[in-house]
C-alpha cells in the first residue's frame, strides 16, 4: 500500500513537473513580444482587453491598441506608406479593393496556426484574411407603432414607402459603418447591382426619410424619443434599442428571389510590415474562439462566424428573435461583392442624388 | 442745483401728480429674451451632458436626459485610460499654448514692425495653419515624419514631440493674431519715451511693450490651449498606442458604441474648466485682463 502510494506520489510529481515544464514553455512563448492591434475603441476594445489580452500576457507578451475605425486606420496606413504601426487590423468587407485587390498592405495568414478557422466556410478564410464577425443589416421597426398605424410588419424595403411612415424612417448615411452594405442591398432590391446603383437611389428617394444616421447609437435615441418608426440598421443596434426599452424588432428584408437579409463582414488581416507573425496568428485564433465570439456577439451586437458560438446564441431569447441563426437561412443573406463596386462612384452618386 | 421755494413746490407737485406715462419697455424685454436664449444655447449642451451623466440604473446605450434614478454610479466607472488621456491633453495643450507664445510674440512684432519685403505674404503664411483642414494637417505631419525619419533615422510619429509639433502648428496663429491686433493699436511713443529715458531695448520691451500686449498674449494662449485641448483630426494621426489624447479617447470610445462613463468624465472636465476660469477670475480678473486689450 505504502509502495503504491509512493509510486502514485512519484507519478503525480512527474506529471506535475511535466505539466509545469509545458506550462512554462507555453508561458514564455511570447516573451518580449508586443503585439499591436488596430481595432475600434470603447467596449469593443474592452472585450479584447478582458478576454484575449490576459491570455497573451500570461504567455509573456504585451498587447497594445491603435484604436480607430478601419477607415481611419487605412488612412494611417496610407499616410505611413504601408508601414503599419500595428500588426493585426480589423478590416471591413467594403475595403476589399484597398486591401485585397489593389492594396499591398498585408501578408499571408498561416491557417495551420489558426485551428479555430477550420470550422469556417471556405469563403470565410483564405491565405490573406480570416472572417471575424458579421452583422445582419435589418429593418428595425417599432412593433407598437406599426400595429397602431394598421401596418403589417415590413418584409421588403418597399414596404416602407407609405405615407403613414413619412418622415419616420432612418437610413444609414453612406459614410456610416453599414452605409455601403445597405446601399448595395437597396440596389439589389430595386433591380440593380454593384455596378448599377441608380435603382437604389431611386428607391431611397421614394422613402421619406427623417434622417440619414451616421452612428448606430443615434437610432436608439430616435426610437426612444419616438422620432422614428423604422430604421435600416444592423440587428445589434436594434437589440440595443430593445434592451433600452424601445418596442422594436427586426425584419430581415427580402432582397430578391435568391436573397433574404443582408450581411456585412469583418475580417482580420496581418500587416505586411509585422514581424510578430506567430503572435498575430495566435491572436486571430483566439479571436475565433467560441467563448470570445459569443462575448463579442452579446456585448457588441455582432454575429459570430464560429458555428458553435452561433448555435449557442439560440439560447438567448432576444438574440434568437433578432438574428437569423439557421445556417440554411444564413446562406441566403446577401453579401455585396465589393470587388465589382466602384465605391468612389457610389459616394459621388449618393451625394448628387440623396443629399441634394 | 440750489434750493429755493419754487423748486420745493415743483417737487411737491411732481410727487402728487401721476407718474409720467411710459411705453412698454419692448427694448428691455427683447434684451432679456435675447440674452436668455443666448445663454440657453450656450449652456444647454453642458446641462444635458452633466444631467445625463447622473442617470443611474443599468448600462444604457443612448443619452438619457433628464436622468432617472440619479446617482454617481458612472463617475466610479470612468476607465483609467480616460484619466491618462486627460493628463496627456492638459500637458500637451499647456505646452502648445506656451510654445505658441514663444513663437507668436516675436512673429507678431516682426509682422507689425519690421520693414520686410513681402510682409503681407509672411503674415499670410503665419495664418495658413488656420486655413488648412486639420485632417490634412494630421496626414501631412505623419507623412513628413516618415520622410524625415527615412532621411535621418529620427522618427517622430507616435512620440510626444511629434504630437506636440502638430498642435503647436495650429495653435501659434491664434497668439500671432491676438498680439498683432494689439500691436497695431500700440502707441509707439511709450517705447520712445522709455528709450529716451535711458532704458535698454530689452528693458523697454519687458517693462513697456510686454505689459501692454499681455492681454493679447493671454487671449491668444487661451485660444491656443482650447484648440489643442479639443483637437481630434490631427491627434488621430499622430497619437500612438497608450498615448492618446482625451478627445480622441472619447471619440473612439463613442464611435462604435456608447459608454455612459464618457458623460461622467466629460462632466468632470466641464467642472474643472469652470473652476479654473473662476479661479483665474478671482485671482487675476480674467474679464478685466481680456478687456484691457481694447483700452
Amino acid at each position: 500500500m505504502t509502495i503504491k502510494r509512493r509510486k502514485a506520489a512519484t507519478q503525480g510529481a512527474l506529471i506535475a513537473i511535466g505539466l509545469g515544464v509545458a506550462a512554462s514553455a507555453s508561458a514564455g512563448e511570447f516573451d518580449g513580444v508586443t503585439l499591436t492591434i488596430a481595432t475600434w475603441g470603447g467596449t469593443w476594445k474592452s472585450n479584447i482587453e478582458e478576454v484575449i489580452v490576459p491570455k497573451f500576457e500570461a504567455m509573456g507578451g504585451k498587447v497594445e491598441f491603435v484604436t480607430g475605425s478601419p477607415q481611419a486606420n487605412l488612412a494611417k496606413l496610407i499616410a505611413a506608406r504601408g508601414r503599419a504601426p500595428f500588426d493585426v487590423m480589423e478590416v471591413l468587407d467594403a475595403q476589399e479593393k484597398d486591401f485585397f485587390t489593389t492594396g499591398d498592405f498585408i501578408q499571408n495568414v498561416d491557417l495551420s496556426k489558426i485551428p479555430n478557422a477550420e470550422g469556417l466556410d471556405d469563403w470565410q478564410r483564405n491565405e490573406s484574411r480570416v472572417a471575424s464577425w458579421n452583422t445582419q443589416e435589418t429593418i428595425c421597426y417599432d412593433k407598437g407603432k406599426f400595429a397602431e398605424l394598421g401596418l403589417e410588419p415590413p418584409t421588403t424595403y418597399t414596404d416602407l414607402i407609405n405615407e403613414k411612415l413619412a418622415g419616420r424612417i432612418s437610413i444609414p448615411d453612406i459614410t456610416s459603418g453599414g452605409g455601403l452594405a445597405n446601399f448595395g442591398a437597396f440596389a439589389y432590391a430595386a433591380g440593380g447591382d454593384e455596378t448599377n446603383v441608380q435603382p437604389a437611389l431611386d428607391l431611397i428617394n421614394k422613402l421619406d426619410a427623417l434622417k440619414f444616421w451616421s452612428r448606430g447609437g443615434e437610432v436608439i435615441t430616435q426610437f426612444q424619443s419616438g422620432d422614428v418608426y423604422a430604421a435600416i440598421v444592423h440587428a445589434g443596434w436594434c437589440t440595443r434599442a430593445k434592451n433600452a426599452g424601445a418596442n422594436v424588432t427586426t425584419a430581415h428584408p427580402k432582397i430578391n428571389d435568391e436573397h433574404t437579409g443582408v450581411n456585412k463582414y469583418g475580417w482580420l488581416v496581418i500587416m505586411k510590415s509585422s514581424e510578430n507573425t506567430d503572435a498575430a496568428n495566435w491572436y486571430i485564433n483566439e479571436y475565433l474562439d467560441p467563448e470570445f465570439q459569443l462575448r463579442l456577439a452579446t456585448k457588441a451586437g455582432v454575429v459570430p462566424v464560429n458555428k458553435e458560438a452561433i448555435a449557442r446564441l439560440e439560447e438567448d431569447p432576444v438574440l434568437a428573435e433578432m438574428l437569423v441563426l439557421d445556417p440554411a437561412k444564413l446562406d441566403t443573406q446577401l453579401r455585396i461583392d465589393y470587388s465589382k463596386a466602384d465605391i468612389a462612384s457610389w459616394n459621388d452618386q449618393w451625394n448628387r442624388a440623396v443629399t441634394k | 442745483m440750489s434750493y429755493s421755494p419754487t423748486n420745493a413746490t415743483d417737487l411737491v407737485q411732481r410727487r402728487n401728480s401721476p407718474p409720467p406715462r411710459m411705453g412698454f419697455p419692448w427694448g428691455r424685454l427683447f434684451h432679456y429674451v435675447y440674452c436668455s436664449l443666448s445663454y440657453i444655447f450656450l449652456l444647454a449642451p453642458m446641462v444635458v451632458v452633466v444631467g445625463a451623466s447622473l442617470h443611474g440604473g443599468e448600462f444604457y446605450t443612448a443619452i438619457r436626459f433628464p436622468p432617472v434614478e440619479p446617482s454617481l454610479r458612472w463617475y466610479g466607472e470612468i476607465p483609467s485610460s480616460q484619466f491618462e488621456a486627460l493628463g496627456l491633453s492638459f500637458l500637451l495643450a499647456g505646452g502648445a499654448a506656451l510654445g505658441a507664445c514663444v513663437i507668436g510674440i516675436p512673429a507678431a512684432l516682426g509682422i507689425v514692425r519690421a520693414r520686410l519685403p513681402g510682409r503681407t505674404f509672411i503674415s499670410s503664411v503665419f495664418r495658413a495653419p488656420l486655413q488648412i483642414p486639420s485632417i490634412v494637417t494630421g496626414i501631412a505631419f505623419l507623412q513628413l515624419y516618415y520622410l524625415f525619419g527615412d532621411a535621418t533615422g529620427l522618427y517622430f510619429q507616435g512620440t510626444f514631440l511629434g504630437l506636440y509639433l502638430g498642435h503647436l502648428f495650429v495653435a501659434t496663429p491664434y497668439v500671432i493674431g491676438t498680439v498683432t491686433a494689439i500691436l497695431q493699436r500700440f502707441d509707439s511713443r511709450l517705447e520712445e519715451a522709455a528709450l529716451s529715458l535711458g532704458a535698454s531695448r530689452w528693458s523697454t520691451f519687458r517693462r513697456v511693450t510686454l505689459p501692454v500686449i499681455m492681454p493679447g498674449v493671454y487671449a491668444g494662449a487661451l485660444y491656443a490651449f482650447m484648440v489643442s485641448f479639443g483637437d481630434v483630426p490631427i491627434s488621430i494621426f499622430l497619437t500612438a498606442p497608450g498615448f492618446v489624447t482625451y478627445p480622441v479617447e472619447l471619440f473612439y470610445g463613442m464611435e462604435n458604441d456608447f459608454n455612459p462613463s464618457i458623460l461622467a468624465s466629460a462632466s468632470l472636465v466641464i467642472f474643472f474648466c469652470l473652476l479654473v476660469l473662476l479661479g483665474m477670475q478671482k485671482l487675476v480678473g480674467l474679464d478685466n485682463l481680456l478687456r484691457s486689450g481694447s483700452r
